[in-house]
């Protein structure tokens, strides 16, 4: 079945030739396919990041210059550091290029980009648990997070919290705001009793 | 944000910087400034400025979010320190909360540059979002009248719709940006904070403030649904109450008066039940046929109970599940869609058996175990006192245990269901996915993951019977302790003071074995308690749901509709922030065939279930016949609308009923005539039962064409003036489609047809084409236009034909 998607480029082709004259053509093909696959590196020698006036980061990669780009981490949980992609910022974003490794851009681009990555990926880190409250199908939460105090609320059934690894949690409250635990044996032994409902 | 809850100081402020409340005509509150620190802040929107209020972010203060968000969340110290931050709205081009992971940001583009203006959690999402709504239509109005006032032509709007009723209206451009103001209306209607402790509801949608909540009331309630079986329920109490008489008799049977007044020779007491001197033997007899008596009159009563508990249950149980299930179908789609009550339905069918059992399991012996301790404790008393203060030092031990330890057990009780269903929900993974764990030979990491879960069961398993035996260890240890020191002074009161006999003796002893049961049951019954309360409440969440799409009161019958379809400035999404259809305007000729294009997730089939009302759009309307959907009757717009979607679904039942499911009234000429038009007849006719094969999760396995051909048949069977389409053909093969496509062009007379499909060749009879993308209407006309237009369509199409091609079909 065609990907709506696929031509958006408006490769195949081009709208510019009429119907039926074209050959269906394997080379070409396989040179989209290629295209497609091909993945495109940045590094501090090829682009060029700079904070923008209104809080956001430009890009420079050779010849295209984009006034504003999105920075979306590949494996958010398991790998944050490595494989950034860089995207259009536009609502049908499109992957421009990748860092491989956010040590293969300078310190400064690495700051630049992980305050967007912090700002897209904004989850209060809990550090002590005050107490925890099941009724109704919801638990209350008061806990201290690494950005003060916070009281939310979630709810029992279904998947509110989510063991990333043995250890690790990330909990989503009603309105799927988060919160996470990074690990749950750094936490005092009341603490997890508390907790002991959701281990 | 409600009007009555913007804060004085932060509207002082604003006044200082020329906005008067008056001028505002949307506000939102924020949580967060553009570092994502959490702060207080506040949007708000006038006809002329958007204003920025912010306080300095600090950590020190707690933050509510929902469950804990009050009413109060918005009183701020009068000290509290803010910044204002206004755009005039001439220089704002553009107004965007954008959706982050967990959070979201307002943008504004400003001279060509786009601005983070505040962060919010998700707490502020919809009314951010609504700020941002209206900020887009006073725009919209303000540059429509600026191009009126610039040029005197008024053929089109800046969206460059076509020209649309807006120049006859009588509304001046006035009243209509006035009409956009949001800030102080509709308080009442939305109102997310329970009326009691003014705390937000943790779910707008379900109405129920879980800390106001009265348990009390529950209870009531639940009791309501056992009226109807009053007399059983007498019948069942005075059962109760007799075993627990002829409970609290025996030890008395059993000790005073058998060893102490019969076995002891005592005269006096033969005589009053006028039995003569020394006819011992006959006393003996008589005690052993009472107690006998006593004993099957226990074992009698015991059984009449069981039935008559059984009865009442399984009524109650009915009665409970019925109106469950009753409002479940009610209910619309959205609420099953959502995740929290997708996963409450499956909890509450078993809630309803854990509510009952509470009820005729617990609740009596509340009173009469209540009464048996202490009507155990008076008799003993009045036995001996010096005993029994022993019995009163040792039951608050007892107590203590259950309160301690049981609590315990229920966490392990919670861990083992949730290794349980890690191991079931593992085993049924496998079973569903066996071909591809065979296909890439990873039976092995499988079983060790298997193992893995196994073993984490077992664990749970094994910690929970050794809590088990602590407290069973530590319960007949205690009671063991109590009646060896009971015995003890026993023993000392009988042969040294020779204050009572051996019979009160053991009877005392007996008493101290009545009370075990009822202090374990007290123990145990709060959590019982507060677990089926709980349980009730969810079911009753269930039963009290209502529905978001609801009738009008006095709806309009549609009697042989024409089947006309217009959208009018249709917004919809899911979720409020992220649309997926834009202001869609769009109609549709009676009789004509629509054809709709587009990528998957362009919003396709969110618009054609917006035209069946399974939702409601959230701006702009959609006419039938030129009668809003919304005052149609559900009875006449089912009849009139039936649908092929692209999920089909076959229920437990034979084919001529999973056909006919709409119209179980129809002839099996109807049904055959039906399935023939759908090219089902030869392939049902194939199957061992025909017509009367068993389909369905219990019955025959179906291929995906062949459920398809089922539901076409279906919706042909129900014979609507609007038949909707929605990628009715896509998993039949070439052939079939092509057989299909000669019922669908037979079909379609008389009949208006919405058709979504990705192969452009099912097509191929459509009047009338439109392309979707993202959520906007790209491309609009006929076949031949949208060929000469070269756009998304042509490309589409020369690339089915080159995949033709390819495989040498053309």
């Amino acid at each position: 079945m065609a990907n709506f998607g696929g031509f958006r480029g408006g490769r195949p082709g081009g709208p510019g030739k009429p119907f039926g004259e074209e050959e269906f053509n394997l080379e070409q093909m396989e040179k989209e396919t290629e295209e497609m696959l091909k993945m495109r590196f940045l590094d501090k020698k090829n682009a060029e990041f700079k904070a923008t006036g209104g809080g956001f980061v430009s890009l420079k990669v050779g010849d295209e210059e984009y006034a504003r780009v999105q920075v979306v981490r590949m494996f958010p949980f398991t790998d944050p550091d490595h494989y950034i992609s860089i995207r259009t910022s536009d609502e049908n974003s499109k992957e421009i290029g990748i860092i491989k490794d956010l040590k293969d851009v300078s310190k400064e681009t690495a700051e630049l980009l992980i305050s967007q990555m912090n700002l897209r990926y904004f989850t209060p880190v809990i550090t002590k648990i005050i107490n925890i409250k099941d009724e109704y199908g919801y638990a209350y939460f008061d806990v201290v997070t690494d950005r003060g105090q916070c009281r939310f609320t979630i709810n029992m059934g279904g998947s509110s919290v989510v063991h990333l690894t043995e250890t690790r949690i990330l909990i989503s409250d009603v309105d799927e705001n988060r919160f996470e635990i990074p690990d749950v044996m750094k936490l005092s032994a009341g603490e997890r009793k508390k907790l002991d409902l959701f281990l | 944000m409600k009007k009555d809850l913007f804060p004085k100081q932060v509207l002082k402020l604003l006044k200082e910087n020329g906005i008067e409340e008056d001028d505002i005509f949307a506000a939102s509150a924020t949580d967060m400034n553009t570092d994502c620190l959490y702060a207080d802040g506040f949007a708000v929107l006038t006809l002329k400025s958007l204003a920025i209020v912010m306080s300095a972010p600090d950590d020190k203060e707690i933050r509510s979010f929902k469950g804990y968000m009050s009413k109060d969340s918005f009183v701020f110290p009068e000290d509290k320190e803010w910044t204002v931050k206004i755009y005039d709205l001439k220089s704002v081009e553009r107004l965007k909360a954008e959706p982050q992971v967990a959070c979201s940001v307002l943008t504004a583009d400003v001279d060509g540059v786009t601005y983070r203006l505040s962060a919010f959690s998700n707490l502020y999402k919809r009314e951010m979002h609504t700020l941002v709504r209206t900020f887009d239509k006073i725009s919209m109005e303000l540059k429509a009248a600026e191009k009126l006032e610039g040029k005197e032509s008024f053929g089109k709007d800046v969206s460059g719709k076509p020209e649309t009723e807006k120049p006859e209206s009588s509304e001046s451009k006035e009243e209509r940006i006035q009409k956009l103001k949001v800030y102080g209306k509709d308080d009442d209607k939305k109102d997310e904070y329970c009326p009691t402790c003014g705390m937000m509801y943790p779910d707008k949608s379900r109405k129920v403030c879980p800390r106001c909540m009265d348990r009390g009331s529950i209870f009531r309630r639940v009791l309501g649904y056992f009226k109807p079986y009053k007399a059983r329920i007498a019948v069942l109490f005075l059962c109760y109450i007799l075993t627990s008489a002829l409970n609290l008799v025996w030890p008395y049977l059993n000790g005073t008066v058998l060893y102490d007044k019969v076995l002891a020779k005592n005269n006096e007491f033969l005589a009053k039940f006028g039995i003569e001197d020394g006819k011992y033997i006959t006393a003996l007899l008589m005690v052993v046929l009472t107690m006998l008596m006593a004993r099957v009159t226990l074992i009698v009563i015991g059984m009449i109970q069981g039935v008559i508990a059984a009865r009442i249950v399984t009524g109650v149980v009915r009665d409970m599940k019925k109106s469950i299930f009753g409002n479940m179908g009610k209910l619309s789609i959205s609420f099953f869609r959502s995740r929290q009550t997708g996963s409450l339905m499956t909890r509450v069918m078993s809630d309803a058996d854990r509510v009952t059992g509470f009820f005729i399991d617990g609740c009596p012996y509340i009173l009469i175990n209540g009464l048996t301790i202490i009507v155990s404790l008076c008799f003993m008393f009045s036995i001996k006192w010096q005993m029994t203060l022993m019995v009163l030092v040792v039951m608050p031990f007892i107590m203590l245990i259950g309160l301690k330890l049981r609590p315990k057990i229920w966490t392990q009780f919670g861990h083992r269901h949730r290794a349980e269903r890690a191991v079931n929900s593992q085993v049924n993974d496998n079973l569903t996915g066996a071909r591809v764990v065979k296909a890439f030979g990873q039976e092995n990491r499988e079983t060790t993951r298997f193992e893995k879960n196994n073993l984490r069961l077992r664990d749970a398993e094994m910690s929970i019977v050794g809590t088990q035996n602590l407290v069973r260890g530590s319960y007949s240890g205690i009671f063991e302790i109590l009646n060896i020191s009971v015995w003890l002074i026993g023993v000392y009161l009988i042969m040294v003071t020779h204050e009572i006999e051996l019979g009160i003796m053991i009877t005392f002893v007996g008493y101290i074995g009545q009370l075990q049961g009822p202090i374990n049951f007290f123990s145990r019954v709060f959590h019982w308690w507060s677990d089926s309360m709980n349980s009730a409440q969810r079911m009753f969440e269930i039963i009290d749901s209502v529905p978001e799409i609801q009738e009008a009161e006095n709806p309009i019958e549609l009697e042989n509709p024409e089947g006309k379809i217009e959208l009018k400035n249709v917004s919809f999404g899911y979720e409020v922030n992220r649309p997926v259809l834009k202001e869609l305007d769009l109609t549709i000729k009676e009789g004509s065939m629509l054809g709709i294009v587009g990528r998957s997730g362009a919003g396709k089939t969110t618009l054609v279930n917006l035209i069946s009302r399974m939702y409601d759009p959230q701006e702009g309307e959609i006419l039938i016949d030129g009668k809003n959907i919304k005052d149609l009757s559900f009875k006449s717009l089912r009849r009139n609308v039936a649908m092929v979607s692209q999920e089909t679904y076959i229920f437990m039942g034979t084919v001529e009923e999973n056909i006919a499911y709409a119209n179980p009234e129809a002839s099996h000429a109807d049904v055959i005539r039906a399935a023939k038009l759908a090219s089902a007849h030869e392939f049902i006719m194939r199957m061992p039962d025909g017509y009367d094969t068993r389909i369905g999760s219990s019955g025959r396995e179906l291929s995906g064409g062949e459920k398809q051909r089922i539901s076409i048949a279906r919706a042909i069977l129900s014979n609507p003036k609007i038949l909707i389409l929605d990628e009715a053909t896509a998993s039949v093969d070439t052939e079939t489609e092509r057989d299909i496509q000669k019922s669908i062009s037979y079909l379609i007379k008389g009949r208006t047809t919405i058709s979504i499909a990705h192969r452009l060749s099912t097509l191929k009879d459509a009047d009338y084409l439109m392309v979707i993308d993202n959520g906007k209407i790209t491309e609009r006309g006929t076949h031949k236009e949208l060929e000469a237009l070269k756009g998304t369509y042509f490309k589409l199409m020369e690339l089915q034909r080159k995949a033709l091609a390819l495989k040498g079909i053309e």
